[in-house]
């Protein structure tokens, strides 16, 4: 399956996390096949943050899932430390889970209703048992106020908790088990909007307390960047455009990306409202289009676009790449 | 100017097993002709249930009060020849979730055509290509082909496309807009506004736009809106809104978002706590607990709205950027916590 | 003085669903039907009354009187007595049937329902192999074969009930299986054995529970028409469904009816507890959000 390339990957001592290629189908009916994942790679260093944005249908939840292995992969690798995830099964498989943890986005329906708060914080402890060092009624209590949970509510049920509370108490849950590795699969999507800047600053201050490196999956393209190192833009399936994140949203290059950015009620300063009105729909993940997988719908494709899938390839001098044959041009503003 | 729709006094209030829910309490509010009012709020505001008292949408347990007066006439007093053919013709709305907004086996032309033949007595044919003639107005390519489709062979996109139709059909007057970019994607939301956006200017219809989303509200919207906890706290044309809020909520709230110009890893400014339940609340303020500004008056009283027919209301004993604001938010940050506990951080403008 | 962000807590007495909160009367009247009807048949044998196989206990064919509250049927053994010790075993034949196929078919349901692939296939075939077997042939193989007593039987519509739980079982599993809440519990490393215990099992279990009422009802029933065709239990064992056979012969039917409509009576009292109990159960636990 043809990727996009391997020129973001960093190739660090400190990567904690290397995707190559991964591509995930999955079958629906009998014959066709739905490409959700091609080719897609990236890297995250230790103590790093990595945005993916796109689109519903980009891919970008699959790949998260891919990571855990809550669906299969149809290839490419998952290299977390010295292990790749994709292939790994069984026992083996479920002995590295602690490691990596995952918020999810309904944070009520990623909790079962009728236990209590204290049961679900505390069931990654009960399944690894003394194995990952049993933690005293003080430590947890101590979880529970890190992440603004009063610890007298821990005999109560899930049920009555409010979607931001939930939240925190899925927060806990993956904190638990002291993972190296948080991801963060639209966290904060499902959650009032007064909430949501709570629960950003609260998985902020917990990357910071406990060392995590965070994957953030999001369809909103401020939080994406209010979180994010670094940000991966996805398109039905593939990898447009990756780099810094002030860098990125600075100066897209990419022209999904920057309809993205045109889109957005405030638009950024950096783009053109106008190039926000890409037409046409998105098309079929079973037949996606041949080359460049957004030629269908961007005004600068051309030929070259339609009988060849760009690389990703460097941009500039900093942390930023495009896969595109027609990259845009950046015009320096004054003053830069 | 002439007045489309005028609201006063709106009252919704819900039995259930835990005690009576005052989903909507007092809600006041005119809109022009022509003009185009947002209403924001999270969940809980009450702005939905607004939205479907007015169009008379709640279940029979729901109690409401209040007046409410379509071009002078009193709606709710309707005999029921004139709410046969009022709601879905001059006063229409448009749901959140086009999936569940259309009749999944139903063929998406007949569900227009239908309203056309129910309320304006068109008829087989002729229904048929007007709703041919409505799905080409609200930008569906290949409108011939789609209006045999179902719902579950066209995008999310085309879907709220062919809600928008429907609602337009018997060409309203009033048309409210309840969350309907929530559920599809940006590039389609902005497209979706647009063309709400012009369809209103061609027909000269006023329009509610309803959303938790501040940022559209800004971008297309003659006036805001702010509702909390089943009221509205403030309502100004909407630059005034953004650049001079009055309610402390409306300012918490701008300040809790992320935004696109702030650098990577900015810290965000949020609310604490969380919206009040509604079931019996207490005579005072309901913002008070989460409020920076609040002082002993907050928890007595509830705070009247004040520039009722101008330009500017808002309902805050203590309201931002103003000299009696200034003093109560600087009181709290000296004394490091308000009058409701809650604790002030680093003294930051809030 | 209220603090922020704690404006109102939800009391924790509050009970798992906001609608049909409590049980009801009638549920409880219905439960103690049920119960007074477990307690007469479990101590039959020490209460004063008749022995149901007795012949000429009392007159052939009497009406109720006070010495025979049902009146007796041709062979003069007191129905009332019958009705008492058939309990036994209509209610233990409902019992163990409708326990075996929420065992063994929720079970399989489970399993099916949860490592779908081949298991899932392979399950799936023998429910569908199961359902097309028209029930009555199916029970005429098992009973032909084998003596007929109240295990026997209770096993043969324990047979059948498999199927019908087992499916129910497996669709709820799958449905189940895809929330969140799983896929978390694998996340945190929860092995297969866990997730199927932990979290579907209790999840499943629920709608199961108000099935068993439901199902037991049907169970009884279905013993009763298993006696019209000579498959229930054997020789001197009693049930409703004997009893009601025994009294539907045309000339008792027409002069005294009573041999036939007591126990038709008490089993229609029965099945009616049943249902209704079954229903409130399943309403009880049925969680629902307010929508407004």
């Amino acid at each position: 399956m043809a990727g996009s390339g391997h020129a973001p990957l960093r190739q660090s001592e400190d990567t904690i996390l290397e995707v190559k290629d991964l591509a995930v189908e999955f079958r629906v009916g009998r014959r066709e096949v739905v490409h959700a994942v091609s080719g897609i790679s990236f890297d995250i260093v230790e103590g790093e943050t990595l945005g993916i944005v796109g689109e519903s249908g980009c891919g970008k939840s699959t790949v998260a899932r891919s990571i855990v292995r809550l669906n299969e992969v149809a290839g490419g690798s998952v290299r977390y430390l010295d292990h790749d995830l994709a292939t790994l099964s069984g026992e083996a498989l479920r002995a590295l889970r602690p490691d990596l943890q995952m918020i999810f986005q309904d944070p009520i329906s990623s909790l079962n209703p009728r236990r209590k708060v204290r049961e679900v914080i505390t069931e990654g402890l009960v399944i690894w048992g003394d194995g990952h060092g049993i933690w005293s009624q003080d430590r947890i209590d101590e979880l529970m106020q890190t992440v603004g949970i009063d610890p007298a509510f821990g005999d109560r049920r899930v049920h009555q908790f409010s979607g931001g509370q939930a939240q925190r108490i899925g927060i806990a849950r993956a904190l638990a088990l002291d993972p190296k590795v948080l991801i963060c699969d639209e966290p904060v999507s499902a959650l009032d909007v007064s909430v949501q800047a709570q629960i950003l600053n609260l998985l902020e201050d917990m990357k910071q307390r406990y060392g995590l490196t965070v994957l953030f999956i999001s369809h909103d393209l401020s939080v994406v960047k209010n979180v994010s190192d670094r940000i991966l833009v996805m398109y039905l399936g593939k990898a447009c455009e990756v780099g810094n994140a002030d860098l990125l949203y600075e100066q897209p290059r990419h022209p999904y990306t920057r309809a993205l950015l045109a889109s957005i009620p405030q638009p950024a300063p950096t783009v053109d409202p106008s190039e926000g009105n890409i037409d046409g729909e998105i098309p079929s993940p079973i037949n996606p289009p041949t080359g460049c997988r957004f030629r269908t719908r961007c005004l600068s494709a051309t030929s070259v676009c339609s009988s060849q899938e760009p690389q990703m390839q460097q941009i500039g001098d900093g942390d930023h790449y495009v896969a595109c044959h027609h990259p845009v041009v950046i015009t320096p503003r004054k003053g830069d | 100017m002439v007045t489309q729709l005028s609201v006063r006094d709106l009252c919704v209030r819900f039995p259930t097993s835990r005690g009576v829910v005052e989903a909507v309490n007092g809600v006041t509010f005119s809109l022009e002709k022509g003009a185009m009012l947002g209403i924001v709020g999270e969940s809980g505001s009450g702005k939905s249930v607004t939205a479907k008292a007015l169009m008379n949408l709640l279940p029979r347990t729901a109690e409401i009060n209040g007046e409410v007066r379509f071009d002078g006439e009193d709606v709710r007093a309707l005999a029921a020849v004139g709410r046969k053919h009022f709601w879905g013709v001059k006063m229409t709305m448009v749901f959140q979730d086009p999936m569940t907004s259309l009749n999944p086996v139903k063929k998406c032309g007949e569900q227009i055509a239908e309203t056309l033949r129910y309320h304006l007595g068109y008829d087989k044919r002729a229904a048929m290509e007007a709703a041919t003639d409505l799905l080409e107005q609200v930008g569906i390519p290949e409108p011939g082909k789609r209006v045999h489709q179902y719902p579950h062979q066209l995008s999310g996109g085309l879907r709220q496309r062919v809600v928008i139709a429907m609602a337009l059909a018997c060409e309203p007057d009033l048309l409210i807009a309840d969350e309907p970019t929530t559920a599809v994607d940006v590039t389609v939301q902005k497209r979706i506004l647009d063309l709400l956006d012009s369809l209103r200017k061609e027909r000269g219809m006023s329009m509610i736009l309803i959303t938790h989303d501040l940022g559209v509200a800004r971008g297309r919207c003659d006036d805001v809106a702010v509702m909390y906890a089943g009221r509205i706290v403030e309502r100004a044309a909407t630059e005034t809104l953004f650049d001079r809020s009055r309610h402390p909520y409306t300012g918490a709230l701008l300040r809790s978002i992320p935004r696109i110009d702030q650098p990577s890893h900015a810290r965000l400014d949020p609310i604490p706590g969380r919206p009040p339940e509604l079931i019996a609340p207490p005579v005072q303020c309901a913002f008070a607990p989460r409020c920076h500004y609040a002082q002993a008056d907050c928890l007595e009283l509830v705070p009247k709205t004040e520039g009722i027919g101008e330009s500017h209301e808002f309902a805050c004993h203590h309201p931002a950027n103003t000299a009696n604001g200034r003093e109560s938010l600087a009181a709290n940050a000296a004394a490091g916590v308000t009058v409701t506990g809650l604790k002030i951080g680093d003294g930051t403008e809030r | 003085m209220t603090k922020a962000g704690v404006l109102r807590q939800p009391d924790d007495n509050e009970g798992p669903g906001v609608v049909g909160r409590t049980l009801g009367r009638p549920f409880w009247i219905a439960i103690g039907w049920l119960g007074l009807l477990t307690v007469l048949a479990l101590f039959a044998s020490w209460l004063p009354i008749e022995d149901p196989n007795k012949v000429g206990a009392g007159g052939p064919r009497l009406g109720p009187s006070f010495s025979h509250f049902f009146g007796t049927d041709a062979l003069g053994r007191d129905v009332f007595a019958r009705t008492i010790f058939g309990a036994r075993i209509s209610l233990l034949v409902g019992f163990l049937a409708i326990a075996f196929g929420i065992v063994v078919g929720g079970g399989l349901g489970i399993i099916a329902g949860y490592f779908r692939g081949i298991t899932d296939q392979v399950i799936s075939f023998c429910f569908f192999t199961l359902l097309s077997f028209p029930a009555l042939v199916l029970a005429l193989l098992i009973t032909a074969t084998i003596d007929r007593n109240q295990w026997t039987v209770s096993f043969t519509l324990g047979i059948l009930a498999v199927a019908s739980v087992g499916r129910l079982s497996r669709a709820n599993t799958i449905v189940f299986a895809e929330r969140e809440f799983v896929q978390a519990a694998r996340v945190l490393g929860a092995n297969s054995r866990r997730i199927i215990t932990h979290e579907l099992l209790p999840n499943v279990m629920i709608p199961m529970g108000a099935l068993a009422l439901l199902g037991m009802g049907i169970a009884i029933v279905a013993e009763g028409s298993l006696a019209f065709l000579g498959l229930s239990v054997e020789g001197d064992a009693v049930s409703w469904g004997k009893s009601i056979v025994d009294g539907s012969q045309a000339r008792d039917l027409d002069k005294n009816p009573n041999v036939a409509l007591f126990p038709i009576g008490v089993m229609f009292l029965t099945v009616l507890a049943l249902n209704y109990a079954g229903d409130r159960v399943r309403e009880y636990f049925d969680v629902r959000e307010t929508a407004f």
